[in-house]
């Protein structure tokens, strides 16, 4: 099959991993969980940039999602460093314990 | 070999124009500069690391404040992946001058709780760098990559104090949303590259004008996921619940920095990308009614629910909310005096909240932050002049004259109805008049005699440099109420000044 053929169908299947990274975010309460997640969702959206850069052939689409990539790690960084340091304060790893800032 | 070719700096290839981010290029190295400087610095002489934070923003304003005579032509550089115009520098020199302000009364802050870590100002000039590349951003990767690099930098700030549980959960909180959202600003922009085939926004705006009197359904996706990551950094209801908890567990220093600087950046880029990209009439027609309801919402949610709180730091989150519904109205009308109705209003915003914010950072004391309600009772007999410029800061949120929050507030409403929205005004007016009670409750609180059997509250002393960002915001909001020409004139030659075309 060509590329174009492929396309309908790839789009389906990132808006479908799309869909099941945002139900994660909403459902689950393990913060490291609710963070895989999220990165499901942006490779979700990788897949989107790569197949449209295929689909008009022009080479935005694979550079953004370069982008995207290193964006996504550095965000890693921070929230793994963030979720261990809220862990060391003494709480149990559930967001819905998170609930002292509120009124 | 010319001696140009050898330093391929000063004779760089067609397209790059390092003049056009020369302010940007200034904060990054100070930025770069600050993270080793921290290595060498003894913890007792970091004091040193605000003044070469201040110096490095000073330097980019200067940067700023020349480019804004160099950019009588607008134009865009790096292949037009950045706009260089006097929009994008009018959003840099409100940014500056809060981070240079907010810069002033953080190290007094941040020893006080015994936070005073070097990285602080690396990341603060970090994300300062974020903003205003988002400020001046001409294509969706750029403003990606600038939302990011200021969020991440926020993240870390937001949970500055490491052992204290509630600037850990609103770290969290941030992070989870804010990557929640990202994932939907990203997912937009890939729909938006997919139909119109370009990532610049001129390009953009001219695919989607050649496109033919039809609207593209994936495109108009595309658009609204767009607004959802970008309502989200500019905390619009309904994407707005991280806001007031993120701005009460964040240290107060950073919640002053960051509930000024990420709306104005924000702002900036959606009124680019909306108003002046997306303005085509049938696409207009369609997002329209949602940044119109959002508009709405913002509004209605954020005056009500400030209504109920008792911490001032949440009181003035939610009056955040608010206040970015009234500069939304600016945003769904697209007259020019709209736009710079709202360039004015973030201007006005940004020198009253930093000094309403301010005021909380300056009186904390080692143990809290004193923003509850009953800490400050009677604040008017014991510190009359700190008083007083929250009771002005107060009067401008709320759009009273002689300050510069009501003729922000009037340039937006004109704006309205000039354009035959009456409704959009009418709420704006409404919800302003709701408003009016939670900042009269607080200043009123201030000059209330307390109770002597009350436990008396421990302010902190003013410190010169504290003092200093009080009296200087206070003395802009008069200025700006006063002799309203002095920036209005600076606001419409910035958007008349915007990059339209490539």
């Amino acid at each position: 099959m060509t590329a174009s053929a492929n396309f309908p169908y790839l789009l389906a299947l990132a808006a479908f991993l799309f869909s099941v990274g945002a139900l994660g975010v909403l459902i689950r309460r393990n913060p490291i969980v609710v963070f895989m997640c999220i990165e499901l969702m942006l490779n979700a959206v990788n897949i989107v940039f790569v197949s449209y850069g295929r689909f008009l052939n022009s080479e935005e689409g694979q550079v953004f999602a370069f982008m995207v990539i290193v964006v996504a790690a550095a965000e890693v960084v921070v929230g793994l460093a963030l979720i261990t340091q809220v862990f060391r304060v003494g709480r149990e790893l559930d967001i819905d314990d998170l609930d002292e800032l509120n009124e | 070999m010319t001696v140009l070719g050898v330093l391929p700096v000063l004779a760089p290839p067609p397209g790059i124009d390092i003049l056009g981010l020369l302010p940007e290029v200034i904060l990054a190295g100070g930025f770069i500069v600050l993270m080793m400087l921290d290595l060498v610095t003894a913890p007792a002489q970091r004091g040193w690391l605000a003044v070469v934070s201040v110096v490095a923003v000073a330097g980019a304003f200067g940067a700023t404040v020349w480019c804004w005579f160099d950019a009588a032509t607008p134009r865009t550089v790096y292949f037009g992946a950045f706009a260089y115009d006097r929009f994008g520098l009018f959003i840099n020199a409100i940014i500056l001058v809060s981070t240079a302000l907010v810069l002033m009364i953080t190290p007094q802050y941040l020893n006080r709780r015994g936070l005073h870590y070097g990285e602080y100002y690396a990341l603060i000039l970090g994300a300062a760098t974020g903003m205003m590349l988002l400020a001046g951003a001409g294509s969706l990767m750029v403003i990606f990559l600038a939302i990011e690099l200021l969020s991440i930098a926020l993240y870390i700030l937001s949970g500055f104090n490491r052992t204290e549980p509630r600037s850990q959960e609103a770290a969290m909180k941030y992070l989870l949303l804010g990557g929640f959202a990202s994932g939907f600003l990203l997912f937009g922009m890939a729909l938006i590259y997919g139909e119109t085939g370009h990532t610049q926004l001129t390009l953009i705006a001219a695919a989607i004008t050649n496109g033919g009197g039809t609207v593209d359904p994936l495109l108009m996706a595309g658009i609204a996921l767009l607004f959802v990551g970008l309502a989200f950094k500019i905390s619009a209801a309904p994407f707005h619940t991280w806001t007031p908890d993120v701005y009460q567990g964040a240290p107060t220093s950073v919640t002053t920095f960051m509930s000024v600087t990420t709306k104005v950046a924000a702002f900036a880029a959606l009124i680019r990308v909306f108003s002046y990209t997306f303005g085509e009439p049938l696409i207009y027609d369609r997002w329209k009614i949602i940044v119109y309801f959002v508009a709405i919402a913002s509004m209605v949610v954020g005056n009500v629910a400030a209504l109920r709180q008792t911490s001032l730091k949440r009181v003035l989150g939610y009056s955040g909310i608010a206040q970015g519904g009234y500069i939304l109205i600016g945003v769904v009308v697209l007259t020019p005096a709209a736009t710079w109705g709202s360039l004015y209003y973030l201007a006005s915003y940004a020198v009253a909240n930093i000094g309403a914010f301010a005021v909380i950072t300056v009186m904390a004391n080692r143990g809290e932050d004193l923003d509850s309600y009953a800490s400050l009772r009677g604040l008017a007999f014991r510190r009359p002049y700190v008083a007083a410029a929250m009771g002005l800061f107060l009067l401008s949120l709320g759009g009273f004259p002689p300050t510069a929050g009501f003729f922000a507030k009037f340039f937006v409403f004109a704006a309205a109805i000039g354009a035959h929205e009456l409704p959009l005004a009418l709420w704006g007016i409404g919800t302003s008049a709701v408003s009016v009670f939670y900042y009269l409750r607080v200043g009123l609180l201030m000059y209330t005699r307390p109770q002597p059997d009350e436990p008396s509250y421990n302010w902190s002393r003013t410190s010169l440099s504290g003092g200093g960002v009080l009296a200087l915001t206070a003395a802009g909001t008069l200025v700006m109420g006063i002799f309203v020409t002095l920036v209005l004139n600076i606001a419409v030659s910035a958007q008349n000044g915007i990059v339209l075309h490539g």
